[in-house]
């Protein structure tokens, strides 16, 4: 009689290996995911984006040359990172519509040059309200013809294309092909002695297209003038929506703590096992009947009519005889002649239905099978008068 | 370790606190709070290592009885044990109620008592008994498995014995004691006698009848030979245990329904002074009773048999021969308990029949399945008429293979396995009338 159910120490002694493995994966997971620095992020246009349709080879391109990139999520981190606001462009893309309009207005006095990426219908009103959206560009390449993007005849299309009414204007990166050559992908607009650029042509900036056409000269150019680059993306905290937190009450979330608490304990409760199963060997069910039940099937799958009748007529003659007085070796015209004197009728009905007829249908197989059981009832019937 | 509901019902009060605070601080005291009253319950649980435990149980009973397990806990530990007890049988033992709750002081024993009424035959085993043993506030246990293996036999029902005064009846009306002495009742001669009223005229032996001493008081006696049912002879029983005996008709192993035979036949022809010996059989010997009679016999034979499983083999028919001239090279009553359904199945046995036949006289006794006729009599619609004729289709089987038996001078036995157990005695009977062992 010896106890099964280990001890708390001989069970934390079995289950060393499994801890140590876990904790040393856990390790290993640590420290390539440390190797590997994170995860880059994949927001489209971030100068930390190494995909295609990221920024990252413009804004490490750009550090090489010496301009002093940073990359900010929050309007006050971009406050803290323009330090000399003549001396600094800030490169703006909010496709999520963040930014309100007081932040945009603080935004535009921080530096001298402001670059919107893709501005959305509230930012234009907002910082350059003579300018439109005029839809996507053609496919064609971009003509480049004005100071900002000198060095640079042709950049790629792509992104949004915007007309203007303003007339200190300097518009670049005209759309050809539109019928009237009116809208353009680069526009530059003074507001209270920021210039702000309105950039559609994003395509040029990416990581995918940056090599093509005269691109890299032109992103280079727009971004690179000022000794310092703060490259805004607003996110969440920007938001003036209220906190989640703010709404709920303060024992919602200990409750539902609670609950899961509570469902452990439940687990526990219902999961811990009475002692071990005790096994049992069961012997093999077989039912004897199966053979006869599967070659029943057969018979009606393959509609074996005449084989599954001469089955039931071979079984009704050998019982017939019997009945009649005949041995077993009795032949079936012996068997048909004790039959008619017993019940009368026929000789060529009774032979018919023992022997001649060949049902063509099933009905005809039921048929025939209830008339041969019929005769089977009468025969015994006479028998016992 | 294990909790109870309570436990479960404790943590979730703590809903109170937190609604009332309204804070993490509250849920984190709450928890706290139960995992101290938790700790504290448990500590003062006894310990379920701490016992010494017994079972005292009836080494086997039949098939369909009832027995008392009564397991016996003693606590040694150093702390009263409350709590529940589960006796680790296995589920075909048939044990209620399978938990106990149970409370020992310490130093006293208790006993726990578990029915027990198996729904199969053979070794039902208990495994180990495991405690859970809960502090005095009944929210957390100490749990613990302790190995304590029990066998309880369960062995055949024998349920054809209702049969047997029945046929000991007639065995009786065979023998010398009763007053109807027909020459050819049996075959061996007893003794001669005087005549008396009543005595079968036929039975007057003349020759005796002449010797008889004229002179006597009585003067010239008529002598009568008196004959007895023959006795020593010697019945050997070979039972199948390959594949076709696990098959189930009328929900019965064919095998149950060999054993059910077998000892039925045994009884009977031990009370008829004839040696039985029983072999059970398939490519090896599973099981041997020789040499044994009376009562021995056939709690020597339930015992042999109560172990012994179907096994997913082929028959050896051709070493069966050899298997009965180890038991005798005498002249017997050889019973073969197997089936005979298919041609292409029984062809070991038609194979071997001839070598047995030779020296033996060999009973062939199988089941045969009731579901199968009543399904030659059903024929309602297309299916039940499909039915119909495989199930005439098999009949014919065996009636073929039956008319193979007979011809290779064999005697076969069938009826459904309520009904083959009395047939089989009935042509023991039939073949000791005939004076045929």
């Amino acid at each position: 009689m010896t106890t099964i159910t280990p001890t708390i120490r001989q069970g934390l002694r079995r289950s060393l290996f499994w801890i140590g493995a876990v904790v040393l994966l856990l390790l290993v997971a640590l420290g390539a995911l440390a190797a590997i620095g994170g995860v880059t992020p994949t927001t489209p246009l971030s100068p930390e984006n190494a995909a295609t349709d990221g920024t990252r080879a413009v804004a490490e391109v750009l550090r090489q040359q010496g301009v002093d990139v940073q990359v900010t999520d929050s309007l006050d981190a971009t406050t803290q990172a323009v330090i000399d606001p003549s001396a600094t462009t800030i490169v703006m893309h909010d496709p999520d519509a963040i930014l309100d309009a007081g932040q945009l207005d603080t935004l535009a006095g921080l530096a001298t040059r402001l670059v919107l990426i893709d501005p959305g219908f509230a930012v234009l009103q907002e910082l350059a309200p003579g300018i439109r959206s005029a839809g996507a560009p053609s496919d064609d390449p971009l003509e480049a013809a004005c100071p900002a993007a000198a060095p640079s005849p042709t950049v790629s299309s792509g992104g949004t294309a915007y007309r203007t009414t303003e007339s200190g204007a300097e518009t670049c990166l005209l759309s050809r092909s539109d019928g009237v050559p009116d809208a353009y992908s680069l526009v530059r607009v003074d507001r209270d002695g920021t210039a702000v650029w309105v950039l559609g042509a994003t395509a040029a900036l990416t990581n995918g297209e940056v090599l093509d056409h005269d691109n890299a000269a032109f992103a280079l150019t727009l971004l690179g003038e000022a000794p310092r680059l703060v490259w805004y993306l607003p996110s969440a905290a920007d938001a003036a929506t209220p906190d989640i937190q703010d709404i709920t009450p303060g024992w919602l979330t200990p409750a539902i703590a609670l609950l899961v608490a509570t469902l452990l304990a439940a687990v526990l409760w219902r999961g811990r096992r009475f002692g071990p199963l005790i096994v049992e060997n069961l012997p093999v069910t077989v039912r004897a009947s199966e053979t006869m039940e599967g070659r029943a099937r057969l018979y009606q799958s393959s509609s074996a009519r005449l084989r599954a009748i001469d089955a039931i007529r071979v079984g009704t003659i050998g019982r017939l005889a019997t009945r009649c007085g005949l041995g077993s070796a009795a032949s079936v015209d012996e068997v048909i002649a004790a039959v008619v004197a017993a019940v009368g009728g026929v000789e060529h009905d009774i032979r018919s239905i023992l022997l001649d007829e060949i049902p063509e249908t099933d009905a005809a197989l039921v048929r025939l099978s209830a008339r041969l059981a019929e005769l089977e009832t009468s025969v015994a019937a006479s028998a016992r008068r | 370790m294990a909790v109870s509901g309570w436990f479960v019902g404790l943590v979730a009060l703590g809903i109170l606190p937190v609604l009332v605070f309204g804070n993490g601080l509250a849920l984190a005291g709450w928890l706290v709070f139960v995992l101290l009253v938790a700790v504290i319950d448990i500590s003062f649980a006894g310990s379920p290592r701490l016992v010494t435990l017994g079972r005292e149980l009836p080494a086997r009973i039949r098939l369909g009885e009832s027995a008392t397990s009564v397991l016996t806990i003693t606590n040694t530990g150093r702390r009263t044990l409350r709590g529940t007890v589960r006796d680790g049988w296995q589920p075909s033992a048939g044990a209620a109620p399978t938990r106990a709750s149970i409370a020992i002081p310490v130093g006293e024993r208790r006993a726990v008592r578990t029915t027990l009424t198996p729904f199969r035959r053979g070794e039902r085993r208990a495994e180990h008994v495991t405690i859970r043993s809960f502090g005095p506030l009944g929210l957390v246990a100490r749990q613990a498995t302790r190995t304590e293996s029990s066998v309880l036999r369960v062995l055949p029902p024998f349920s054809s014995r209702k049969h047997l005064p029945s046929r000991l009846a007639r065995l009786r009306e065979l023998d010398g004691a009763t007053s109807v002495q027909v020459r050819g009742q049996g075959t061996e001669f007893d003794s001669i006698r005087e005549y008396v009223r009543g005595d079968d005229v036929r039975s007057i032996d003349w020759r005796a009848t002449a010797r008889s001493d004229p002179s006597s008081a009585a003067g010239q006696q008529l002598m009568v030979r008196t004959w007895r049912p023959e006795r020593d002879r010697r019945v050997v029983i070979v039972i199948d245990s390959g594949r076709t005996s696990a098959a189930r008709i009328a929900n019965e192993p064919r095998i149950d329904t060999a054993f059910e035979s077998s000892l039925l036949l045994a009884a009977l022809a031990t009370r008829a002074g004839d040696r039985v010996d029983t072999i059970v059989f398939d490519r090896r010997i599973r099981g041997r009773v020789q040499g044994a009679a009376g009562p021995e016999l056939l709690s020597r034979m339930v015992d042999t048999m109560a172990t012994i499983q179907p096994e997913l083999i082929e028959m050896d028919w051709a070493s069966v021969p050899a298997l009965v001239r180890t038991v005798t090279s005498h002249r017997a009553l050889v019973v073969l308990m197997t089936s005979i359904d298919a041609p292409g199945a029984s062809r070991g046995l038609l194979s071997v029949l001839p070598q047995l036949t030779r020296t033996h006289l060999v009973v062939v006794a199988s089941v045969a399945d009731p579901g199968v006729i009543a399904a030659t009599r059903d024929r309602g619609d297309r299916t039940a008429v499909y039915r119909a004729a495989a199930a005439e289709r098999a009949l014919l089987d065996t009636a073929r293979v039956s008319a193979a038996i007979r011809q290779l001078g064999a005697d076969v036995v069938t009826g459904a396995p309520t009904d083959l157990p009395p047939a089989v005695a009935d042509r023991y009977i039939a073949l000791k009338r005939a004076g045929r062992l």
